[in-house]
């Protein structure tokens, strides 16, 4: 906690900020951490504003996700390989990715969740909580057996970029990187693409009606079991493409803590969006994420205080439910508060 | 003994208590009768207040003073001496029927924040659980799970929690909803026995029982008040008949109104009030 | 309860007899077991307030950590205006109290929510203190890796029992503990840790227990049930779930506490971290929600799993005693692809006690809801201490 005072270094910092380049800088951060944080959370709210499920294992999908994604990398992608290919076979990994998580989030919904439908909201968090913990020590084992260390970033699979990715770019007096730009375009399209599903497909409109009235969705004759189980497993396929994308990032890499880097965030951002609502699970993304960009930016250049960003983040999450429980978009009967 | 003046509550464009001056007297028996949507809950929320109201204020008379119970949180209605039953069979189902009324007795007393001796200690609880258990009927069942009740006994449960802590007003929600013909009698006569010593605002369907018990009747129709007289004046006002008891009147044989509703009334009266509305 | 107290005993005499090393393989080392004893508590403080008022207080880990952290820094004259030889006894009542005020402030916040959000914006708060210790550079140069009590500030050991009276009192601590000789019983330092950390939390146990059947638990009892309806006979369940949390948080503010001095130091990640709360969780649904004693029955099995799975073999676990008792071509026995059985107990099981806890844990949450006390006290219709002997006594009657 020091240097968190007015003195001349904090008014030099300040200037530093506003400037053009810096402020751009941060941006590209920001959204690139929003993207991923939307892509997280909107499973989350989905299974939430549907099933009533607070899924503590989502994270653990995202730490799936991103060794699936990697050793997919890994054995595709030799040193020879070249930038194109290295796009292409991530593009293949993320349908892998993509295709395995969701059949296992498929899997844990009909064999455990639906289980549990009748009890109180408690019984979903503790079922949910135990399997993260079973989960993460599956993987720690598998991780181990093959001589990874399983609390570090993979160091092979963050080799499998592409060469132009790695270093940043200079471009007309601006610091880009490559990766944040990919991360947002290839983010985007993947929540375009959920966004499209829930409002232009029937399927998409089943699963919205459901999640405002599922008596009134099974009124119609539609099998409200069935789109329970696809919610969830997308919502989880989802979450595993996340990790792929992180899989690359050198921040964050993949790793066995992932699970709770990226379960902690998620869950910020579905309470400040409002639980159940994916419009404000994408709205509280961009606003978590240029939180984040912003405080990372403080503590690299103003401010020693390691954990200032994580601490802002929950500091967001305390005062939305001081202020406004609901969240920004939530209804306020929604999870009884 | 209670009183309401100008009270009004609004839902968004809906009135659903409106402008209501309302008046329960010392140890007589109200009933609070109007069709299905008419503000009857909504009122009762009012009074123990789960709900705030929009405009207008409720008074208790205590030692003879009016005291403003207007802004008071249900617990504080609670221990002014105000004291309700729910429509829904509202107890504390695992725990065992004694317990039900001795923790609502509790409440009344200086004890509940006593942290450091066993609750079995206090004896004065206890044993005006089993009095109470004993009033409703229910003192051979003490030491069954709540749950275990059947319908009729978890009705008779509900005014025994009431009753507990000896409050000065009662505010019975459709005691006899969902009781079976053969047990109606006995929830009657325990309305009866408890309008002897406290005061009671009664809402109830079954216009056979409120034709029996009540000493005065109040008629709400779409949140308002449109009769407030004895039981025989409200059978013959004109106006409550056609607002209130005029839809099954006319389909029903002789169009009397204490022979229509019974138990399974509130059909009909959802009924009558799509007929009130089409009449107006 | 009762046969926790010979338990040091017990486990030295068979140790050391025929069967010793099926013994020390199978029962957790009493060095655990002071383990057991003060995340026990932590795991009972965590049941009062969640238990039996039905609020998931998903950030209980803050009340551990302020715990754990003001003895620790107590010990090392860090805390203003507290000399580093205040007794422990003092230490740990004043870690209650300031866990009391937390527990206040936060609870004032958060008790206008329920279910899901509850234990939100609890989890907030503490994640909130957990980044905010993990960088404080005032705590130790790393204050990532958190801090020890300095022999240098604080030579001495952490005394429990009466204050001010030496002979009342005896010293606390894994390898500095005192050892008494009384008679022909000899204790070791951790067997007296054994006692007195024991006894600080029977102490506590009892406590909490006097408080459940107290006029005051059985509103908490009726606002778990139907909160409605305890609002409607008169109760502020507000005030009441409040005074819950408080309590709570002072116990669980002891429970760190007793970690802080038994293990004389104190880092973020055992001590506030979310997975802190969530093994007072894991202990309270194994053992029995809402049943007070059940959640340090839960954290002894836990412990014993963990043990009993361990990788170091210090204490005795599966893995020497294979070693030792299977011949060696067993062990080096192959089963797939150059995988031996040593190796596949050393990859599969050695270590991941988390795996097998989680497991039992998942099925314990569909299948057992009450959890092993609760489901014992339902089969038994009452609490065991009061039906065991009546059933026993049924039983040989017939």
């Amino acid at each position: 906690m020091t240097g968190a005072v007015l003195t001349p270094l904090f008014v030099d910092a300040l200037g530093e900020f506003f400037r053009p380049g810096t402020l751009s800088e941060v941006f590209v951060n920001g959204l690139s951490k929003a993207v991923l944080y939307a892509m997280i959370a909107s499973g989350l709210t989905l299974v939430f504003g549907l099933l009533g499920v607070l899924n503590f294992a989502h994270g653990s999908f995202t730490m799936l996700g991103a060794y699936l994604g990697g050793l997919v990398m890994v054995v595709l992608v030799g040193s020879a390989t070249g930038d194109l290919a290295r796009v292409l076979f991530f593009l293949i990994g993320t349908l892998l990715v993509f295709a395995a998580i969701g059949a296992l989030g498929g899997a844990v919904e009909v064999g455990l969740i639906r289980q549990l439908y009748d009890r109180p909201p408690i019984y979903q968090i503790l079922l949910t909580f135990g399997l993260a913990l079973v989960l993460d020590e599956l993987a720690r084992i598998i991780v181990a057996f093959y001589g990874l260390q399983p609390i570090t970033d993979w160091r092979d699979a963050l080799g499998t970029k592409p060469a132009f990715m790695v270093d940043n770019l200079e471009l007309a007096g601006l610091t880009v990187s490559p990766l944040a730009l990919f991360q947002i375009g290839f983010g985007v399209v993947t929540i375009g693409a959920v966004w499209l599903f829930l409002t232009r497909t029937r399927y998409g409109m089943v699963v919205r009606a459901g999640s405002e009235d599922d008596e009134m969705t099974a009124a119609l004759g539609i099998d409200v079991n069935r789109v329970f189980t696809t919610v969830f497993a997308l919502g989880s396929a989802v979450a595993g493409v996340a990790g792929m994308l992180l899989m690359w990032d050198p921040v964050w890499g993949a790793s066995l803590p992932l699970a709770h880097e990226t379960l902690l965030p998620a869950f910020v951002v579905v309470i400040v969006g409002g639980l159940g609502t994916f419009r404000g699970t994408v709205v509280a993304a961009g606003l978590v994420g240029m939180v984040d960009a912003t405080m990372t930016w403080w503590f690299q250049n103003a401010i020693t205080f390691t954990g200032l960003p994580e601490m802002m983040i929950f500091l967001v999450l305390v005062l939305t439910l001081i202020v406004r429980p609901q969240g920004l978009f939530g209804v306020e009967e929604v999870g009884g508060h | 003994m209670l009183r309401t003046a100008g009270l009004t509550k609004r839902f968004g464009g809906l009135t659903a208590v409106d402008d209501v001056d309302f008046r329960l007297r010392e140890g007589e028996l109200c009933s609070l009768i109007g069709p299905n949507g008419a503000g009857k809950t909504t009122f009762f929320d009012l009074l123990t207040g789960a709900l705030d109201p929009s405009a207008g204020s409720i008074e208790l008379r205590r030692d003879g003073e009016w005291e403003p119970l207007t802004d008071a949180s249900p617990a504080e209605v609670a221990q002014a001496g105000v004291h309700r039953s729910y429509q829904i069979t509202n107890v504390f189902p695992e725990r065992t029927v004694l317990e039900n009324v001795r923790v609502a007795a509790q409440a009344a007393g200086p004890n509940d924040w006593k942290g450091w001796r066993n609750a079995n200690v206090f004896e004065e609880h206890i044993g005006e659980a089993h009095r109470i258990l004993d009033r409703v009927g229910l003192d051979a069942l003490a030491d069954q799970p709540a749950s275990a009740l059947s319908h009729g006994e978890k009705r008779q449960l509900e005014v025994g929690i009431a009753l507990a802590g000896d409050p000065d007003v009662l505010l019975l929600d459709e005691p006899n909803a969902g009781v079976s013909s053969e047990s109606v009698d006995d929830i009657i006569d325990l309305i009866a026995d408890v309008a002897r010593d406290h005061a009671v605002l009664l809402v109830e369907h079954n216009m056979d029982i409120v034709m029996n018990v009540s000493d005065r009747i109040v008629v709400l129709n779409q949140g308002a008040v449109i009769a407030d007289d004895d039981p025989s004046a409200v059978q013959g006002d004109p106006a409550v008949q056609r607002a209130y008891l005029g839809g099954y009147g006319e389909e029903d044989d002789d169009g009397t109104p204490t022979s229509g509703a019974t138990a399974g009334g509130s059909e009909q009266d959802e009924g009558s009030n799509g007929g009130t509305e089409g009449s107006a | 309860m009762a046969a926790l107290a010979l338990y040091p005993f017990v486990y030295a005499l068979l140790v050391a007899s025929p069967l010793g090393t099926e013994a020390e393989t199978l029962l957790p080392r009493v060095d655990t077991m002071v383990g057991v004893f003060y995340f026990g508590l932590f795991a009972m403080s965590f049941d009062f307030v969640s238990g039996y008022t039905g609020y998931l207080s998903f950030g209980h880990a803050i009340f551990y950590g302020t715990g754990a952290y003001f003895v620790v820094l107590a010990a090392n004259g860090q805390v203003p205006l507290l000399a580093p030889g205040t007794p422990f006894m003092l230490m740990l009542l004043l870690a209650g109290l300031l866990a009391v005020l937390i527990a206040l402030a936060i609870g004032a916040l958060s008790f206008r929510l329920s279910g899901v959000y509850f234990a939100m914006i609890t989890l907030g708060f503490a994640q909130v203190a957990y980044v905010f210790v993990r960088g404080w550079d005032y705590v130790s140069e790393n204050p990532k890796d958190g801090v020890a009590v300095s022999t240098d500030v604080h030579p001495g050991g952490f005394d429990v029992g009466v204050p001010g009276i030496d002979a009342l009192n005896l010293e606390i601590g894994r390898l500095t503990g005192d050892t008494v000789e009384f008679l022909f019983v000899s204790l070791s330092g951790t067997e007296v840790s054994y006692y007195m950390v024991g006894l600080v939390v029977l102490v506590c146990y009892l406590a909490m227990q006097r408080l459940i059947h107290s006029p005051f638990g059985t509103v908490l009892l009726a606002i778990r049930e139907n909160e409605e309806r305890a609002e409607a006979v008169g109760y502020e369940p507000f005030q009441f779930k409040l005074a819950a949390f408080a309590v709570s948080g002072f116990f669980a503010a002891v429970a760190g506490g007793l970690s802080g001095g038994y293990g004389r130091s104190v880092a973020p990640d055992s001590s506030m971290y979310f997975l802190v709360t969530g093994d007072a969780l894991l202990a309270s649904i194994i053992g029995g929600f809402g049943t007070l004693a059940g959640p340090l029955y839960g954290r002894l099995f836990d412990e014993t799993v963990r043990e009993f799975l361990s990788k170091r073999g210090s204490g005795g676990g599966l893995l020497p005693y294979l070693r030792d008792h299977l011949p060696a071509g067993v062990m080096e026995a192959d089963l797939v692809g150059g995988l031996t059985v040593g190796g596949a107990i050393e990859t599969f099981l050695n270590g991941h006690a988390s795996l097998y806890v989680g497991v039992i844990f998942v099925l314990f949450v569909l299948y057992v809801p009450n959890g092993l006390l609760g489901t014992v006290r339902d089969r038994l219709g009452g609490t065991v201490a009061k039906q065991l002997p009546d059933y026993l006594d049924r039983y040989r009657r017939d």
